[in-house]
């Protein structure tokens, strides 16, 4: 048995088992006593030891140690502690060496009461809130009609049944993803944090619903959990949150895309009501018609005042107009001539009314004669003729033929 | 004249109309505005009855088929 001199191991001169276990040993009892915040996942009191056996576990993550305490140190600092509550205990790392195994070996363990639990969730809040985990900006809306529901929530809840069932009767065909995990207790948050990024990597699954019914403050609280709000804000995939009852709002519900009050708003929310959308498209159709028709009828009234207008409707009535031009005129003219021949015969009874006054046959009429030489001149004196010159003597009875006898 | 659109036909319409009805036109000219108003009307009516018709087929196939 001959123990290594320089500290390294060959294949030639390994180190025996008792060797490493030794090693080991030294290096884990390096950390000293630490101060540890954890949850209970299991308390073994085993009867006739004073030794209690716990396993502590990260909330968070999937991480768990083994806890051994004194019966007394148990009953001194936490005599009521149950599995799933919050313990600070003070303890030293010890590895045991007939078993190689480790576990943490506490001399003061201080449940966590509820207070302090909420105080930490406010303080949580604040800092989440001033890195912009809970601004609205960085909210993205879920898709109106999803292709499919990504479902986290517990196995055969009444928040799975209220989400799927009400999800359904508004779009009978919505397709979900469920994937059902713890929602309480210890493995909750890092069951769910696993959730989150199959459902974020799945393509078709296009928005998350995070369901849990209602429960006691203790029971929410995997949802206040830092890992697990960073988690939904680092989702790719918008995420709504319905959270046990309307008061209750963990910290995931400030993070969440959407925040719905109960898992049956949430499904109201995810999905559009079929029923609705049909009647509103049905309704879109009717006024799209009746405006068509609408527009139709109108311009046939337009058409139909301008074709009933006299100068379409009664072309007949261009040519009649100018018809009545020209029997008007045809009339003018007639009236005119009719006029001019009146006129004519008034002038011609008027000129022979003077003839007749200026006649002489009035005076020839009395016994007076007029007497002519054969070339016509009137005989007014007797040098005008000599002897034996004939004349004519014209009478009202007629004419007679006389000699001059004498002059 | 086909490819005049509604609105094109029915303006010019509506123009020949008026000039129609403001007059000063010689005979010759005023049967040839007319001619043009009624050929402009028919158009407008085909068009009017062509979208009727649409509206009507589209209503038809909705009624037959309510998908």
């Amino acid at each position: 048995m001959t123990e290594p001199e320089n500290g390294k191991s060959t294949p030639e001169q390994p180190w025996p088992v008792r060797v490493v276990s030794q090693k080991l040993g030294a290096w884990i009892g390096r950390l000293g006593w630490v101060w540890v915040d954890g949850q209970l996942a299991q308390i073994n009191r085993r009867p006739g030891t004073q030794v209690v056996f716990l396993t502590l576990r990260d909330p968070s993550a999937d991480l768990s140690l083994t806890v051994t305490a004194h019966r007394d140190v148990l009953d001194l600092g936490a005599p009521n502690l149950s599995e799933g509550a919050r313990v600070v205990l003070h303890a030293k790392p010890e590895f045991f060496p007939a078993r190689g195994t480790l576990s943490l070996r506490a001399d003061e363990i201080r449940q966590v009461g509820l207070g302090e639990l909420l105080a930490r969730i406010e303080r949580l809040k604040k800092l989440l809130a001033a890195e912009g985990l809970f601004d609205p900006r960085r909210k993205r809306r879920p898709p109106f009609l999803p292709h499919r529901i990504g479902l986290i929530t517990g196995r055969a809840s009444a928040a799975e049944r209220d989400v799927l069932t009400n999800a359904r009767r508004r779009w009978p065909a919505v397709q979900f993803r469920v994937i059902n995990v713890a929602v309480q207790g210890s493995g909750a948050v890092p069951q769910m944090i696993d959730a989150l990024a199959v459902l974020d990597k799945d393509p078709d699954t296009d928005v998350i619903i995070l369901a849990r019914g209602g429960g006691s403050v203790e029971d929410l609280l995997p949802f206040s959990d830092e890992a697990l709000c960073r988690a939904v804000f680092a989702c790719g995939t918008p995420v709504i949150s319905a959270i046990g009852h309307e008061p209750d709002t963990p910290l995931v519900d400030f993070v969440a895309d959407l925040r719905a009050s109960t898992p049956t708003d949430a499904a109201r929310r995810a999905v559009p009501d079929l029923a609705e959308e049909r009647q509103r498209i049905a309704q879109a159709r009717t006024r799209l018609a009746r405006a068509a028709a609408g527009l139709l009828d109108r311009e046939q009234h337009r058409l139909d005042a301008i074709r009933s207008r006299p100068s379409l409707a009664r072309p007949e009535l261009m040519i009649e107009g100018r018809a009545a031009d020209v029997d008007a005129l045809r009339q003018r003219a007639a009236r005119c001539l009719a006029h001019r021949l009146a006129a004519g015969a008034d002038e011609l009874s008027h000129t022979m009314a003077r003839l007749r006054a200026l006649s002489p046959a009035a005076t020839l009429q009395r016994g007076y004669a007029i007497v002519q030489r054969p070339d016509g001149a009137v005989v007014r004196a007797p040098d005008q003729v000599t002897k034996g010159d004939p004349l004519r003597v014209r009478l009202a009875g007629g004419e007679l033929a006389a000699t001059v006898a004498e002059s | 004249m086909s490819e005049l659109s509604y609105e094109e036909a029915r303006a010019e319409l509506a123009a020949v109309v008026e000039k129609l009805e403001a007059g000063g036109t010689t005979l010759e000219e005023s049967l040839a505005l007319w001619e043009r108003g009624e050929k402009l009307a028919d158009t407008c009516q085909r068009w009017l009855d062509g979208a009727r018709t649409r509206l009507d087929t589209a209503r038809t196939e909705r009624a037959a088929d309510p998908g």
